[in-house]
C-alpha cells in the first residue's frame, strides 16, 4: 500500500509541474501586456517610457525562460508571487478568497441536497402522480435556466422590488454574522436550484431503481413498515449513486462560480481570476489556476488512495 | 405513506415568508455615505493612470494645487492664486493647509512632488509633462515658480489633475501622504474602502460627511439594485439602460453630463486609411442617431465634428455637422479614392463591454450600405489594448473623455506624432495639425488660442485624425437625501469626486 501511495504522490507532483508550466506559457502567449494596460486606463495613452519601466520594475522584460525558472523557484519555496497591480501576496489573496468560495459551494450543497433529496424521494415514491409530475417539470425548468438569470431575477425580486435582503456584497462572519450569512443566502440559493434539481433527479431514478429491486419487495412482502423500508433499505442504496453525481458537480463549481459571484458581488475565488485574467495579472492567473488544479489533484489523488484501500486489486494493477 | 408537513402548515410558512425580511441588511452609520463604484481600483499610486474608479478615491484622498469648480472652472486648492510669470514660467501661491500626517504644506513639497513624477524610474502619468520642467523654485514656504522649457499655457490644467496631487515629502519611500478631505481608515482588496473624515483638511467647514464607504459593484445592473434596494447612497458609471427608471424613481436623482464621446480611429500606416478621402467617406457613411440609439438608449448626442464640447469657449458652431450623414458624398469620396468597386476591412472593438460592441455593430451596418465590407474583430479588452497600440486593424472603435474641457487635450487623440498607441490612429501623422496644437499650447492669448484651434479643427475635418461618433452621457445616481454632490460637466465628469467635500446625507 505504502509503495502504491508513493507512486501515486509522484505521478500527482508531475501532473502540478504540468499545469503550472502549461499555465505559465499559456498566459504569457495570450496578448496583451500587463504595464501597458494597467497603464492605459481610461483611454489615455502613456508614456511609452514609463511603461518601459514600469515593465522593468515588474520584472516582464526578462527573457521567458528566466521569468519561468523564477516562477518554479518560488512555488518551489511556497511562493506564488505578488500581483502586478499593487504587489499584493497572491497567496495571502487566494487564502482569504478561497474559503468564501467553499463556504458558496457548500451552502448551495446543503440546500441542494435538502430540497432535493426529499423531493427526490416524494416524486419516486409518488412516480406517475401529480406530484411526481409538478416536481419533475420544476427539476428540468431549474435546470435549464441560466445561473445568470435566475440571480437577476432573484435580486430583482428580493432586494429590488420586495428590498427584503441587500442587492449584493459580502461581510466577513466576524464581523456581523447574521449580515454575513444574509448576504450568503441568495447566491447560495442560486447555484442551490440548479444542484437541487440534479439531486432531486438522480434521487428519483436511483429510487425507483432500487425499488423494483428483491429485497425490498421481500421487505414489504414481510409487512415490514413503509418508512422502515424507505429509510434503511432504499434511500441508503440509492444515495450512492447521487453522492457520487454531487461531488463531480461540487468539483466543477470551484471555478465555475463566476457568474454568481460577479451577480452578487461575492469576492470569492472565481471573480478573482477572472479580474486577473482581464488584468493580465500573470501571477495571480498563475496562482489561482495553480490552487484550483492542486485541489482537483488532490481530491483525485484521495480517492485513488481510498479505492486502493477499499479494493486491494486496484494497488497490483 | 404520507408526507409529514400538512397542507394548514405549508401555507402558514408560506405567509410568514414576507416578514423574513432582514431589517438593517446594510448597517446604517449616520453622516457615513455609501457609493457604489464601477470597480475595485487596482491601486491607488497618486501619479499612476489605474482608472476612472481609482480617480474618484483618490480625489477623495489628495489635492492638488488646483482643481476644478462645480462650472468646470479652474479653482485654487492647495493654492490660493496662480498666474503667468513671462512666457516660460507659472507662479503659485499657497495657502495655509496641512497634510494628513500633520506636516505643513509647503513649496519644497510642491517641488518633491514635481521631482518624483519626473524622475527617470517613474511610471507616472504626466512624467514626460513634469520631464518638460525646467526648474521649480521655491523662493519662500509659500511660493512655488515652475519654470518650463517652453512656454506652456497647460500648466494650470495639469496642476489640476487628479494625477498630480501634492503629497508630503515626509512620505518618501512610505505610504503617500495628501491633503485631502478623507483618509482611508480600513481597505479590503476588491471589496470595499472605508475613508474617514480628515478633521484637519484646509477648507473650513469641510468635508461634511463623517465618513465615505467605497463599494465596489462590477456589475452595473447589481450597482443599480444596490442603490434602489438602499444598499448604497450614491452610484458611479449608471448604466444607460436604467437612466429612465432612475429618473421616474421619486426617491432617486440622476444627475448626468455629455462628457465622455465614441469615436474610430484608423491604421493610416497602410492602405486604404492612409487616404484622407476614405478616411471622409467613413466619417460621412454613419447616422449616428442609431449608436445613440443602439448603444446608449437614447442617452448622448451624435458627435459630427471633433469632440469640442457646444459648451466650451471653443466650440465653433459652423463646424457642428460637418462629418454629417450622406452616403452619396461617401461614395463619391470612395470612387476619388479609386475604391467605387468597395473594399474589405478591419473593424476592431471589443466584446468586453457593450457600448464599443453595439456601436461597431451600427457602424458596420452603414459601410456595409456604401460598400466597405468591415469584418468585426471583438476580442477582450486586454487583447483589443494590445492590437490597437501595435497597429493590427484598419479601423477600430474607441470611447474615452479627454482630460479636460481644454481642447489641448484632443492631442492624445489627433497628435500623430505621439507614440503609437490605442487610443488614436496609428501612422498617421498629419504635420499641420501637430504644429496648430503646439501652438494653442504656447498662445497665452484666448482670443489667439480661439483662432488657433478653429483653424485646427479645420484642418481635422478635411483629414479626418479621427471620426467623432456620438457624445455619450456620463452618470451618477443617488439617494434624495444626499446633497451637495455634483456631476462635473463634460470632460469633466471623471473629477466630480472633488465634489464629496461639500456632499451631506440626510
Amino acid at each position: 500500500m505504502l509503495g502504491y501511495a508513493v507512486r501515486r504522490s509522484v505521478v500527482a507532483l508531475g501532473l502540478v509541474w504540468v499545469v503550472a508550466t502549461l499555465v505559465f506559457l499559456v498566459i504569457h502567449l495570450i496578448p496583451g501586456d500587463p504595464a501597458e494596460l494597467l497603464l492605459s486606463q481610461g483611454g489615455f495613452a502613456p508614456d511609452p517610457a514609463a511603461v518601459a519601466e514600469l515593465r522593468t520594475q515588474l520584472g516582464l522584460d526578462r527573457p521567458l525562460p528566466v521569468q519561468y525558472g523564477s516562477y518554479i523557484g518560488g512555488l518551489l519555496h511556497g511562493d506564488l508571487g505578488h500581483s502586478l497591480l499593487d504587489e499584493h501576496p497572491v497567496a495571502e489573496e487566494i487564502a482569504l478568497r478561497l474559503p468564501r468560495t467553499l463556504e458558496l459551494i457548500a451552502a448551495a450543497a446543503l440546500l441542494a441536497v435538502v430540497f432535493g433529496l426529499p423531493l427526490g424521494t416524494l416524486a419516486a415514491l409518488r412516480a406517475g402522480g401529480p406530484a411526481d409530475r409538478a416536481l419533475s417539470v420544476l427539476a428540468g425548468v431549474s435546470m435549464s435556466v441560466p445561473v445568470f438569470v435566475v440571480g437577476t431575477l432573484v435580486v430583482l425580486v428580493f432586494a429590488q422590488k420586495l428590498r427584503w435582503v441587500s442587492a449584493g456584497g459580502f461581510t466577513p462572519f466576524s464581523r456581523d454574522p447574521l449580515e454575513h450569512l444574509a448576504l450568503l443566502a441568495m447566491p447560495a440559493a442560486t447555484i442551490a436550484l440548479g444542484l437541487a434539481a440534479v439531486v432531486f433527479r438522480m434521487t428519483r431514478s436511483s429510487i425507483l431503481e432500487v425499488l423494483g429491486r428483491d429485497y425490498v419487495r421481500t421487505a414489504m412482502a414481510k409487512g415490514v413498515a413503509p418508512l422502515r423500508i424507505v429509510v434503511h433499505h432504499v434511500i441508503r442504496n440509492a444515495l450512492i449513486p447521487v453522492v457520487t453525481v454531487l461531488a463531480l458537480h461540487l468539483g466543477t463549481l470551484l471555478g465555475g462560480t463566476v457568474l454568481v459571484e460577479y451577480v452578487f458581488n461575492w469576492p470569492g475565488l472565481s471573480g478573482y481570476l477572472v479580474n486577473a485574467v482581464e488584468a493580465r495579472d500573470y501571477p495571480e492567473v498563475m496562482g489561482i489556476v495553480l490552487v484550483i488544479s492542486v485541489l482537483f489533484v488532490l481530491l483525485n489523488l484521495a480517492v485513488d488512495l481510498l479505492y486502493a484501500l477499499l479494493d486491494p486489486r486496484v494497488r497490483h494493477a | 405513506m404520507s408526507f409529514p408537513v400538512s397542507r394548514r402548515a405549508f401555507v402558514a410558512g408560506a405567509t410568514a415568508l414576507p416578514f423574513l425580511r432582514i431589517e438593517g441588511a446594510r448597517a446604517v452609520t449616520p453622516g457615513v455615505l455609501t457609493f457604489g463604484l464601477s470597480s475595485f481600483p487596482p491601486s491607488i499610486k497618486p501619479f499612476a493612470n489605474t482608472g476612472t474608479a481609482a480617480a474618484t478615491v483618490k480625489l477623495m484622498i489628495y489635492r492638488g494645487l488646483l482643481s476644478y469648480g462645480k462650472d468646470g472652472l479652474l479653482r485654487g486648492e492647495l493654492a490660493e492664486s496662480w498666474a503667468p510669470d513671462g512666457q516660460t514660467a507659472w507662479v503659485f501661491k499657497l495657502r495655509d493647509a496641512v497634510f494628513q500626517n500633520g506636516e505643513k504644506v509647503t513649496s519644497a513639497d510642491v517641488k518633491w512632488t514635481i521631482e518624483q513624477i519626473a524622475d527617470e524610474k517613474s511610471t507616472a502619468f504626466f512624467r514626460k509633462e513634469m520631464q518638460g520642467v525646467a526648474a521649480v523654485e521655491t523662493p519662500d514656504d509659500k511660493t512655488v515658480r515652475i519654470v518650463t522649457r517652453e512656454p506652456n499655457v497647460t500648466i494650470p490644467r495639469l496642476m489640476a489633475s487628479y494625477h498630480l496631487p501634492i503629497i508630503s515629502r515626509a512620505s518618501d519611500g512610505g505610504e503617500p501622504v495628501g491633503a485631502g478631505p478623507f483618509r482611508i481608515a480600513a481597505s479590503e482588496r476588491g471589496v470595499s474602502i472605508e475613508l474617514e473624515a480628515f478633521d484637519r483638511f484646509f477648507k473650513p467647514g469641510l468635508p461634511k460627511l463623517k465618513g465615505i464607504k467605497a463599494v465596489a459593484y462590477k456589475d452595473e445592473n447589481l450597482r443599480v439594485a444596490a442603490l434602489q434596494a438602499g444598499d448604497v447612497d450614491l452610484i458611479e458609471y449608471v448604466p444607460w439602460q436604467s437612466m429612465e427608471a432612475i429618473s421616474n424613481d421619486p426617491a432617486l436623482v440622476l444627475d448626468t453630463t455629455d462628457g465622455p464621446f465614441m469615436f474610430l480611429v484608423f491604421n493610416g500606416a497602410k492602405r486604404p486609411f492612409d487616404d484622407a478621402r476614405v478616411r471622409r467617406a467613413v466619417a460621412h457613411a454613419i447616422r449616428r442617431e442609431d449608436i445613440v440609439k443602439a448603444a446608449f438608449y437614447g442617452r448622448g448626442s451624435t458627435l459630427e465634428h471633433l469632440p469640442i464640447a457646444p459648451e466650451s469657449e471653443f466650440f465653433n458652431p459652423e463646424f457642428k455637422n460637418a462629418w454629417n450623414y450622406d452616403p452619396e458624398l461617401s461614395k463619391k469620396l470612395l470612387a476619388d479614392a479609386g475604391l467605387g468597386g468597395g473594399f474589405t476591412c478591419t473593424l476592431l472593438s471589443t466584446a468586453q463591454y457593450g457600448m464599443h460592441k453595439n456601436t461597431a455593430e451600427v457602424v458596420q451596418q452603414y459601410l456595409m450600405a456604401v460598400g466597405i465590407n468591415a469584418q468585426l474583430n471583438l476580442p477582450d479588452w486586454a487583447t483589443r489594448v494590445s492590437l490597437g497600440n501595435k497597429g493590427q486593424y484598419d479601423i477600430a472603435v474607441m470611447g474615452t473623455a479627454a482630460d479636460s474641457n481644454d481642447p489641448d487635450g484632443l492631442s492624445n487623440f489627433i497628435d500623430g506624432t505621439l507614440a503609437p498607441s490605442y487610443v488614436r490612429s496609428h501612422g498617421l501623422k498629419i504635420p499641420r495639425l501637430t504644429e496648430l496644437l503646439a501652438a494653442g499650447r504656447t498662445e497665452f492669448d484666448t482670443e489667439k488660442r480661439k483662432a488657433i484651434y478653429k483653424e485646427m479643427e479645420k484642418v481635422a475635418l478635411e483629414e479626418v485624425p479621427i471620426a467623432g461618433l456620438s457624445w455619450r452621457s456620463q452618470g451618477y445616481a443617488m439617494r434624495k437625501g444626499v446633497s451637495g454632490f455634483k456631476n462635473l460637466p463634460g470632460a469633466l465628469t471623471f473629477y466630480s469626486g472633488t465634489t464629496f467635500e461639500e456632499t451631506s446625507i440626510a
